[in-house]
């Protein structure tokens, strides 16, 4: 029992940090919003660092790895608020691609030269699909409605609400250092304001928040990867968690901004819309609090003394 | 990450559950699924000695202390098992997680072999004698002040909130030693034996009807000059370390009592209909995902092998299980409607979840308040300004 990553889960996720870090700041973020919001450079980075077959398997020119590594790069997809549809493509359609047995398009995707968004009845949105985009609360997402409903298979919804999950701790995580470097240069008073205990303590009631999110997203990588009949209920509980921690965390860093805060001019809000539209997708709260009391309550779930709970 | 259990864990785990499972059916019977932590106090004394006797009293030790050097693993099995088992709380919890480690890490091999034999058997119980009335979330404002008097260190002043003096044998102290000195520097860590003429222990009674917690008054009490751990002036430097200790493994068995706490009250809710209730399936869906993140939260910040390193798990554990078991007092209580708000018996006996509604209010308090969390966790784990401190 063990609940560290290993040097090379964490070598990968610090490479893909490092590389969204250097190339991929808020200044990409106002430059994408000015000019129609994809940039096929950014895509090519990505697939040269091998992330859109990520998943994919190695026969089929992907790197064959697992919803571990995944989780952990769609947080840092989020930190950096990657707007290009690689969570949706290379983590969410690809290992339900291979699920399926539908082994077609991997080679394509890997070599990055499809993207696939993928709807589900509960997803009918979905960003960088075909047709005409809608106008979405993320100014970085190309939204566009399917024709047809999608899919109602439990594990793609799964697999789209874990990796919600993980890009709202990495949003979340990202937030909160840019609320926190705030409060520690704005003065009033004669002093920072992140040394008034109002803001001092509604900060760290976010990092309790996202600090005890993580770890769940983790497990229910962890539990969909090995496919245990629980799964579903640990990435309800991931997705819940995240949410909580993501919405709690843009609420409060826009207050610990003051009117700046309110500006297009503070990148925050970037970060703050993809929470939101993250927090709505593969299913929003109550939908996951649903399934997770029809689990306990319902009796789905194993649960009393007879049971361990790991 | 690897998160099951070893097919050799899982007979570790069959070990402790056949053995903690059989006493509590049968020479132990009569303490199976106490709540409080003062009732059946004699009894509880020889549950500690026969844990001790077949060599379950701290399995995290070193062998040679008595322990069996148990892996991470190994001791979060025995802390699920216990309290699976429904066995009460360890009267000598103080001397088994904090006395004990602080004296392995700090103490000298004499005093290893004074302390040591006598806390493992369950004989030596331990009581912390920290907090003063004048001296609550600002520890180091102690004023208690110990000398040096012919060999001996002699104390006088008072400490309150004394879990469990009253049926302690040794209470540790953090007094002040230098004269004139203020805040963290000039304390001196004591272990003083209870029963003599110099102390004196008065119980206060909590809002659970329970007095679990005493005053303990020092008048000219005294103790021997070597039963000082760490040096004249080093108080603060132990009083902190000691306090690491108390992000132990327990924390994982506290976890499955708050899962036997959980499972109660979605019972209950079943049993009186409050689980048709829409409100309250949501605030129990909430308290599973709470828990659950308690679960792996406390995974993580025990899988840190680093211990001196405070990662963010570690730093933000306390207030969140302290925060989320509060409110699952007040679920209990939801749950339980009006029928919650009568006593068992005519002397304020408590069932079990109207305890835990009760008991759970001094989660956020004890240990570090909520606001004493988040100011560490804003300040060491943020890099926010400091708060003013005292005079130190
Ligand atoms: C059940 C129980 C068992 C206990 N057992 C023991 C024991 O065995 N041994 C022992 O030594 N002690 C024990 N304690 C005492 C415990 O450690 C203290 O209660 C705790 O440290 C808080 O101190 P206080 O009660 O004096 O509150 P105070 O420090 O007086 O705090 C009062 C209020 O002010 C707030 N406050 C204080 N300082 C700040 C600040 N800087 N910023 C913001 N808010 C602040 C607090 O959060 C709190 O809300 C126990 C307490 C309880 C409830």
């Amino acid at each position: 029992m063990d609940f560290r990553f290993t040097d090379d889960q964490l070598t990968l996720a610090e490479s893909v940090r490092d590389y969204l870090a250097g190339t991929h700041g808020p200044e990409v973020l106002r430059r994408l919003d000015a000019e129609g919001n994809r940039d096929p450079a950014i895509w090519q980075g990505l697939t040269e660092m091998g992330l859109t077959g990520l998943l994919v398997p190695e026969e089929h020119g992907g790197l064959g790895l697992g919803l571990v590594e995944a989780a952990l790069i769609a947080a840092e997809c989020g930190r950096a608020c990657l707007a290009e549809p690689l969570v949706d493509t290379a983590f969410v359609a690809v290992p339900w691609l291979v699920r399926n047995g539908d082994l077609a398009d991997l080679g394509a995707i890997a070599a990055g030269e499809r993207q696939m968004p993928l709807p589900h009845v509960l997803n009918p949105w979905v960003a960088d699909g075909e047709g005409s985009a809608l106008e979405s609360v993320d100014p970085l997402r190309n939204l566009v409605m399917f024709p047809a409903a999608g899919s109602a298979d439990p594990y793609l919804l799964d697999l789209g609400a874990l990796m919600s999950a993980a890009q709202l701790v990495g949003l979340a995580d990202a937030m909160l250092h840019q609320a926190v470097e705030y409060a520690k240069i704005r003065t009033q008073f004669g002093q920072p304001v992140g040394a008034f205990q109002a803001l001092k303590h509604q900060l760290a009631s976010c990092a309790v928040a996202v600090e005890f999110a993580k770890p769940a997203v983790w497990r229910a990588a962890e539990a969909l990867q090995d496919g245990g009949e629980s799964a579903s209920v640990h990435v309800s509980h991931a997705k819940v968690a995240a949410s909580d921690a993501a919405v709690l965390t843009a609420e409060t860093a826009i207050q610990v901004h003051g009117a700046m805060g309110y500006t297009y001019e503070v990148d925050l809000h970037f970060w703050m819309k993809r929470s939101w539209a993250l927090n709505g997708a593969w299913g929003d709260r109550a939908w996951h609090l649903k399934r997770i009391d029809q689990a306990v309550i319902g009796g789905t779930m194993p649960i009393g003394p007879e049971h361990t709970f790991a | 990450m690897k998160l099951g259990f070893s097919a050799e864990e899982e007979l570790f785990r069959q070990e402790c559950a056949e053995w903690l499972q059989g006493q509590m059916a049968g020479e132990f019977r009569d303490i199976k699924g106490i709540s409080t932590l003062t009732a059946k106090a004699e009894r509880r004394k020889e549950w500690e000695q026969q844990l001790a006797a077949h060599k379950w009293s701290c399995i995290g030790w070193p062998s040679e202390w008595g322990g069996r050097d148990a892996t991470l693993a190994q001791q979060v099995i025995f802390a699920e098992e216990y309290a699976r088992a429904g066995v009460p709380g360890r009267v000598n919890h103080i001397g088994i997680e904090l006395a004990g480690p602080t004296i392995l890490a700090f103490g000298t091999e004499e005093q290893k072999q004074r302390f040591l034999p006598g806390i493992a058997a369950g004989q030596t119980i331990f009581c912390q004698g920290f907090s003063e009335p004048g001296a609550g979330s600002d520890l180091a404002s102690v004023r208690t002040k110990g000398r040096l008097e012919n060999g001996e260190w002699v104390v006088n002043g008072q400490k309150i909130w004394t879990s469990l003096a009253h049926i302690s044998d040794w209470i540790f102290v953090v007094t002040r030693t230098e004269e004139g000195s203020k805040g963290p520097k000039g304390l001196t860590f004591l272990m003083m034996e209870l029963d003599q003429p110099g102390i004196e222990v008065r119980g206060i009674k909590q809002i659970n009807g329970d007095a679990e917690f005493n005053e303990t008054f020092f008048t000219d009490a005294r103790c021997a000059a070597d039963s000082m751990i760490g040096g004249v002036g080093e108080g603060w430097k132990i009083a902190m370390g000691l306090l690491a200790f108390e992000r132990g493994v327990s924390t994982l068995g506290q976890q499955m009592a708050f899962r036997n706490e959980l499972d109660e009250i979605i019972a209950a809710a079943k049993e009186t209909g409050a689980a048709r209730n829409p409100l309250i399936r949501q605030r129990i869906a909430k308290a599973e995902i709470g828990l659950r993140l308690m679960r792996y939260g406390a995974l993580r910040m025990l899988s840190n092998t680093d211990h001196s390193k405070i990662d963010g798990a570690a730093l933000t554990y306390k207030i969140q299980w302290a925060t989320w078991r509060r409110s699952l007092g007040e679920l209990a209580m939801d749950v339980l409607g009006q029928a919650g708000e009568l006593a068992e018996g005519a002397d304020y006996e408590w069932p079990v979840l109207s305890n835990l509604f009760l008991y759970s209010r001094a989660d956020t308090i004890y240990g570090g308040t909520n606001q004493i969390q988040r100011n560490l966790i804003a300040e060491r784990g943020l890099g926010l300004p400091r708060e003013p401190r005292g005079d130190a």
